[in-house]
């Protein structure tokens, strides 16, 4: 009799869930049409935002100002999940099929993995993407953009052209004006201020002796662009970075290391306490040092420069990492979907105001070629002049590696390269030669 | 009864293992459409990686500091509160609390306190001339996490000694004292022997928890330095969700539950076979 109820039981309960699935297949279908554009012809669009409360706040803004103008579609915008990461998020979400149509936040690495697996569909095939390069004034920015096969899977949304902060203050007690601008002024600093303060160091930064794959757009990026004039590192499948400029850049680090200029231990705001003299900044610093370091004010106390270069390159010349992230379009939604996502894209970005508001909200410079020219910015930039410098140089700013396999790639530069070269444990030529056949490897 | 329960796990137990099981052997990546069966190569690669031997020779390194450490310091935190006189139940839950907090919230405060400049490496540089690497010491770096692990977990497992201390019945007590057991001998020779069932408790707990260690690592070393901090779990989050390579990933999300399964049958074997030696069955 028992054995009898259970076996009932769960007879019952499979109905149940049968009958449920089928229910929800039918919703389903029905709502995939509904979205598609079924029969009132409202196409939704699923937005996902950076999570973070300004971006999602800029989003939900253009989209209900743009509901207000475009009746026939319905835009939804809700933050990205982070579980237990922004990417992990959407990974998970395009493994089970709940991918929305679009998203902002991503960067080229990761985008180039996205666009390897055909999940997000190219940019440029869609009717008026020259038109909105055109009207953002951005074709020189999106340029370095272009992915090895030739398509734009990625509209950079901002450019945070990397550069780095100095303490002017210190800087004039060791009697300069400015900051260095090649190794060599660099490293006759660096030896001034250990004479002076043998406590204080040059650069601050634990990273340095970690493999943290990310970490290498803030430190080896920056000087090996600045370096090679911003020679590419991957190309396709193929390492084609500048062994010169490669070698120099690591000798760099090396000659840092060796002067003790370097505080490989983690720090909690060394720049700002004078623990050390130079950091790798980007924009997002400036609202947290207005609010935890007012006495922080440009051109008094800290400065801006690009990174520096070898002595035999020109520092005008010098280029620089950009941090940057943008917008994608998942190819599981329907084309409709994937138009009206473009087309409410297309209509942000045609008004220089819109990107406007997005900088006063985030901090982050937009990715235009315009930004320190247009008169749209002039008197947000008047009255933030330390933005003005990354406005400046958003051209000269290049994006990451975009190889399907940059996690590997960046890892191994720390590992066989940048680590143990600040270390002391190799040399610049056997770390860059070590690395350049690991990565060779990776890349087969 | 038993059905609404054998469903729950075969939906949320049975069918992901089985689903990750065929996963290991397939080379996916979790946005692919389409992936290969690679048979045993994910097996292969993970028993000859750097990494994969990192996290498996750490989580018993992190066995030796944690297990001792916690034990001691929850058995003496129940034995304190055991000898209260009253407000036990607060001062239980008190120390139960850092079980509450957030690994990410503990872990930054930790790495500000033991930060270049925080004012207590800067009084250790200053008056002592101590000037230590706390996190960038492969010895270091995992002891403080070991040591984290246990203030977090102390009160929890205090509780459960506390449990075991009072259910000893007090004429044990009393025989003990009447054959001249009292203080250092009687804890020795009565309490202990008397709280083995909360010892048995308490280090399978310990030991199981050695294989999930996450939070601390990731936020306070990256698994550095050196991969002295690299857990099986940072291997499994670096490979699935940073490298994109999760049939590889859950290939070595198995190897951890099978060895995790494994030392646990040792050690259960292994405090069952010494607590029959002294009269638990």
């Amino acid at each position: 009799m028992k054995k009898k109820g259970v076996t009932k039981l769960i007879a019952a309960l499979l109905a149940v869930a049968l009958v449920g699935t089928g229910c929800q297949g039918q919703d389903g279908n029905e709502g995939k049409n509904d979205k598609g554009g079924g029969a009132n012809n409202v196409v939704e669009v699923d937005f996902w935002a950076a999570p973070n409360p300004t971006q999602q706040a800029f989003w939900k803004k253009m989209a209900d100002n743009y509901m207000n103008e475009h009746k026939n579609v319905k835009i939804k915008v809700s933050p990205m999940p982070e579980s237990p990461s922004s990417e992990a998020g959407i990974q998970s979400a395009i493994a089970s099929g709940h991918a929305p149509v679009i998203s902002e936040n991503i960067s080229r690495g990761f985008a180039a993995q996205l666009a390897a697996n055909h999940a997000i569909v190219p940019l440029d095939e869609f009717k008026g993407f020259d038109e909105l390069i055109s009207k953002r004034q951005m074709k020189e920015t999106i340029a370095k953009w272009k992915f090895a096969d030739n398509h734009q899977y990625v509209l950079p949304v901002y450019s945070n052209a990397m550069l780095f902060g100095w303490r002017m203050d210190v800087l004039k007690e060791l009697g300069y004006n400015a900051p260095p601008k090649t190794y060599s002024e660099v490293i006759e600093l660096g030896k001034k201020l250990k004479k002076k303060y043998p406590d204080k160091f040059l650069w601050a930064r634990a990273d340095l002796v970690q493999p943290t794959w990310w970490a290498r757009w803030f430190d080896f990026f920056m000087l090996y662009n600045a370096a090679s004039n911003g020679n590419s590192f991957v190309k396709g499948n193929k390492f084609v970075a500048d062994d010169e400029a490669g070698v120099k850049t690591l000798q760099f680090f090396h000659d840092l290391s060796k002067n003790d200029l370097l505080l490989t231990r983690k720090a909690t705001d060394p720049f700002e306490n004078a623990t050390a003299i130079m950091v790798d900044l980007g924009p997002w610093t400036f609202p947290y040092w207005a609010e935890k370091f007012p006495e922080m004010k440009f051109n008094q106390n800290y400065v801006l420069s690009l990174p520096p270069v070898p002595d035999d390159v020109d520092p005008k010349n010098a280029k620089t990492f950009a941090d940057t992230k943008g917008l994608v379009i998942y190819a599981s939604a329907t084309k409709e979907q994937q138009q009206a996502a473009f087309d409410f894209v297309k209509w942000v970005y045609s008004d220089a105001n819109n990107d406007l508001a997005w900088f006063k909200q985030t901090n982050l410079p937009p990715a235009r070629d315009d930004l320190s020219t247009n008169k749209a910015f002039a008197s947000y930039l008047a009255a933030n002049p330390q933005l003005k410098q990354y406005a400046e140089n958003i051209p000269n700013a290049i994006p990451p590696v975009d190889n399907e396999k940059v996690v590997d790639i960046q890892e191994l530069i720390g590992k066989e390269a940048l680590n143990p070269v600040v270390k002391g444990q190799k040399t610049a030529e056997k770390a860059w030669k070590d690395m350049k056949n690991a990565i060779n490897g990776v890349l087969k | 009864m038993a059905s609404p329960y054998l469903i729950y796990s075969l939906i949320f137990f049975l069918f992901p293992l089985l689903w990750a099981v065929y996963l290991a052997f397939t080379n996916w990546n979790l946005i692919a459409p389409d992936y290969e069966m690679v048979g045993l190569r994910n097996f292969i690669e993970a028993f000859f990686s750097e990494s994969v031997r990192a996290a498996f020779l750490v989580t018993y390194k992190f066995m030796l500091m944690f297990v001792p450490i916690v034990i001691a310091g929850s058995l003496f935190l129940a034995l304190i509160i055991h000898s209260l006189p009253r407000l036990k139940g607060l001062f239980s839950v008190g120390y139960f609390l850092p079980y509450l907090a957030s690994g990410v919230a503990s872990a930054i405060v930790v790495k500000g306190v033991l930060s270049y400049n925080s004012p207590f490496n800067a009084f250790l540089r200053r008056y002592l001339g101590l000037d230590i690497d706390w996190l960038g010491s492969p010895i270091l770096a995992p002891l403080i996490i070991a040591l984290m692990m246990a203030w977090k977990f102390m009160g929890y497992y205090a509780l459960l000694f506390l449990s075991g201390l009072e259910s000893i019945p007090k004429e044990v007590y009393e025989a003990a004292e009447m054959d001249g057991a009292v203080g250092w001998k009687r804890f020795w020779y009565v309490t202990l022997p008397m709280l083995y069932p909360s010892f048995y408790t308490v280090t399978i707990l310990a030991v199981g928890l050695m294989f999930g260690i996450f939070t601390e690592p990731y936020v306070l070393t990256g698994g550095g330095p050196d991969y002295s901090t690299h857990t099986w779990q940072l291997e499994i989050y670096n490979q699935a969700f940073q490298k994109l390579n999760a049939g590889y990933g859950t290939t070595v999300a198995i190897i951890n539950s099978v060895v995790t399964f494994v030392s646990i049958l040792v050690f259960r074997k292994v405090l069952e076979k010494w607590g029959a030696r002294h009269g638990w069955e």
